[in-house]
């Protein structure tokens, strides 16, 4: 074998190492449980990327007493609710309310918790009730009870709304100014208020709602059932109280075991390493994998486009028109989320899959227009005296078109893994905990944004610095 | 005499403008045949079709007994016995120059590589480069690429050979390299058809030239008769530009 078809063999080997580890891994744990990434008291991630909170405590102990194994999929509260519907995941608790609403789709427990919603805002505002805010723009986070609320109230004290999909992000655009005001429940207000968000509580509790844990409509009654008697379980024998006071009476700093004086640039960093050089890992797992993937894709994309009659370029171009035109966050709802809910019967995708399949087509289109245009850049002449050499079509394309124009595409490879690696952020939204999503669940914890994320900066221009040498060594090499 | 190329009727257009009007030619075994005319005349759109890098809008081309225009031909066993050597070389530059030569061999199994680097070696001495067997075609003078061109091609043991012009884009000190490799060919007798601005390369070596202007044959004949006595007033015309040149 030659030196590339070794090196083409092993790649596959290992990709199919890493699909079967990601499948089996799932079909250890008798459930998966997703739950939110940002939703303290509830649920978020201490240090070493665990996620700890009420939730996953109350989880973990009736797990105990009932004797079933679970994994945990930690997603945005969005992306959690749909997986459950989609049937990806078997169950979800993530401080969600009982509505009669999402009674039409989900089977709920028994409520395991009882919380209002409360308006906050910045602490130097001067608004103190929610007549103040007509005209105004309030802060909401999307799914919430909280956004529920302000929903209904919105017509009666003439707000505007702006949505978020974290907590985090929500906070801060109160705190810097662009809204004036947001509505969250309680417990986590106050919990972030006392961990260092400068916001204040203005109204008492609304609409105080049940917090339960859900299934999909008609599905995992067993792990229901499971659920509701762990529940009186540690009700009964004081577990669910002591979990209650831990968190609700509780600075941040006793939970991850962080210390005040730990907060300069350094010591975050230095606290944060585990978790920032896990997400590293999978950012930089990700970019290698799909710049492989991508690329064997456009160079198929790429011969296509070349090929001598319509049909060829046709798919080509129409393959290259659809993923180069879709943005990448919709392509990775769609495989994540859209193509499963589509083939039904229970069909899942792992994430990490889901990404790597996304950035193959989106990566993969763009190579290929590349590609397509370096073979067009060759020398006509080049193809036609192989021609007349005698050799076939394939034959000249491989032996003489297709390494010089390789050649001629090396600085858009180079261009292209970049933007891969960058790409790989957006991956964060089904739920990859890679470099990105790394610093927005450290944040949700320490609140530290811009120190956190000046780090993650740095830590992407250091390896795209890298990486440019490389290219720029490789590219001497070959020229 | 066996008739190696046999054209009839051949017409070839680009859209609505004709280039080729309607040819009708013969070439012989052993023969050479130089074809001079104006630029544009489609001298090099003639070559073209006949190694079917062209296909022929209309007429009938027989080469060694194979009909291209018959789906049942194999192109590429055609161009097997039909070499090409092009104006501008066009040798691969990402090769060097021996695997420039046995690729087609090889590919083709035509050759185990080694009985090919043998062959490649032995046509390099021919056309005097055998010390640039590992060099890359770009660091070698235009000559040199056309001397190269030539070997390629020769590598295929062709029967037949079309150059189109293949000294007009050599320094002029070169010309005549690439000339007298021509010469030797056609004194052993390969199957040649040449288009040429090299008038007395034609008239030295041409059994037979052939004079085109507007996509047709306008006269053709010995080199003698034609070059001494030309018949039409476009012929004339086009030869006193070339000799005041
Ligand atoms: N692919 C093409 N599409 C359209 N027109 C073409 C194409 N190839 C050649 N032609 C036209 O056909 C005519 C004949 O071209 P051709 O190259 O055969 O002329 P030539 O006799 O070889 O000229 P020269 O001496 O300049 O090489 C020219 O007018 C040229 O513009
Ligand atoms: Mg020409």
């Amino acid at each position: 074998m030659r030196k590339w078809q070794v090196m083409v063999v092993t790649l596959l080997v290992t990709l199919g190492g890493w699909f079967g580890f990601s499948v089996t891994a799932h079909a250890d744990a008798d459930y998966t449980i997703a739950t939110d990434t940002t939703f303290a008291p509830f649920e978020f991630q201490v240090k070493g990327g665990q996620y700890r909170g009420i939730d996953i405590d109350l989880l973990k102990a009736i797990a105990k007493k009932e004797h079933f194994t679970y994994q945990l999929k930690a997603l945005s509260f969005n992306a959690a609710v749909q997986q459950l519907s989609a049937n990806q995941v078997d169950g979800v608790i993530a401080g969600m309310n009982i509505t009669s609403a999402r009674e039409a789709t989900f089977d709920f427990s028994k409520p395991y918790y009882t919380s209002g919603v409360v308006m906050a805002v910045a602490q130097k505002s001067p608004i103190e009730t929610m007549a103040n805010l007509k005209g105004k723009t309030v802060a909401l986070k999307t799914g919430t009870a909280g956004a529920t609320y302000a929903k209904s109230v919105q017509a009666k004290y003439g707000f505007k709304i702006k949505y978020f999909n974290d907590s985090n992000n929500m906070y801060n655009d109160v705190k810097v100014g662009n809204s004036v005001a947001c509505f969250e429940d309680y417990p986590v207000m106050s919990y972030g208020i006392k961990n260092g968000i400068p916001l204040k509580i203005v109204s008492k509790q609304h609409d105080a709602g049940d917090y339960g844990f859900a299934v999909k409509k008609g599905k995992n009654a067993k792990l229901l059932r499971q659920f509701n008697a762990g529940l009186a379980a540690i009700k009964a024998d004081g577990t669910y109280d002591k979990i209650i006071n831990h968190y609700l009476h509780a600075k941040e700093s006793t939970l991850t075991g962080e210390t005040a004086n730990s907060r300069t640039f350094v010591g975050l960093f230095t606290q944060n390493l585990g978790t920032i050089g896990n997400g590293l890992w999978m950012t930089l797992k990700l970019t290698v994998v799909a710049i492989i993937l991508a690329t064997i894709l456009g160079l198929i994309l790429g011969v296509l486009g070349v090929m001598p009659g319509k049909v060829g370029p046709a798919i080509s171009s129409t393959i290259i028109y659809i993923f180069r035109g879709m943005p990448l966050m919709v392509l990775a709802f769609f495989i994540y989320i859209g193509f499963p809910d589509l083939i039904g019967h229970g069909f899942k995708i792992p994430a990490f899959v889901a990404g790597l399949i996304t950035l193959m087509l989106n990566e993969g289109a763009y190579t290929g227009a590349f590609v397509k245009g370096g073979f067009q850049a060759v020398d006509k002449g080049q193809m036609e005296a192989a021609r007349s050499l005698g050799l076939p079509y394939w034959a000249a394309m491989r032996k003489v078109v297709m390494p010089q124009g390789i050649r001629i595409m090396i600085p858009s490879f180079i261009n292209q893994f970049i933007i891969t690696l960058k790409d790989t952020s957006i991956l964060s939204v089904i739920g990859i905990v890679e470099l990105t999503q790394t610093g927005t669940l450290i944040i949700a914890r320490n609140f530290e944004g811009f120190k956190i994320w000046l780090m993650i900066a740095m830590i992407y221009l250091i390896i795209i610095t890298l990486l440019t040498w490389l290219s720029n060594w490789v590219q001497r090499r070959i020229n | 005499m066996a008739v190696k190329v046999q054209v009839r009727d051949l017409h070839k257009s680009y859209g609505k403008t004709e280039v080729l009007k309607g040819l009708d030619l013969d070439v012989q075994d052993n023969e050479v045949l130089c074809m001079i005319g104006p630029s544009g005349s489609g001298k090099s759109t003639f070559l073209r079709c006949l190694t079917h890098l062209e296909t022929p809008t209309k007429g009938q081309i027989i080469i060694n007994g194979h009909d291209l225009s018959d789906p049942q031909t194999n192109i590429n066993t055609v161009r097997e016995n039909i070499g090409m050597v092009f104006q501008h070389f066009n040798l691969f530059p990402h090769l060097t120059v021996l695997q420039n030569i046995t690729l087609a061999p090889v590919q083709l199994k035509k050759e185990t590589p080694e009985q090919a680097e043998q062959t490649a070696r032995k046509l390099l001495a021919q056309v005097g480069l055998a010390d640039k067997a590992d060099v890359m075609p770009t660091s070698l003078s235009g000559g040199q690429q056309q001397r190269v061109a030539i070997a390629r091609t020769l590598a295929m043991h062709p029967q037949i050979m079309l150059f189109d012009e293949p000294t007009s884009a050599l320094d002029p000190e070169m010309v005549g390299d690439v000339l007298a490799i021509m010469k030797q060919l056609a004194q052993d007798g390969m199957t040649m058809i040449v288009v040429t601005h090299e008038m007395g390369f034609a008239k030295e070596v041409a059994d037979q030239v052939v004079f085109m202007a507007d996509g047709l044959i306008q006269e053709q004949g010995k080199p003698a008769d034609l070059f001494n006595h030309p018949k039409s007033p476009r012929l004339q015309d086009f030869l006193n530009k070339v000799i005041n040149i």
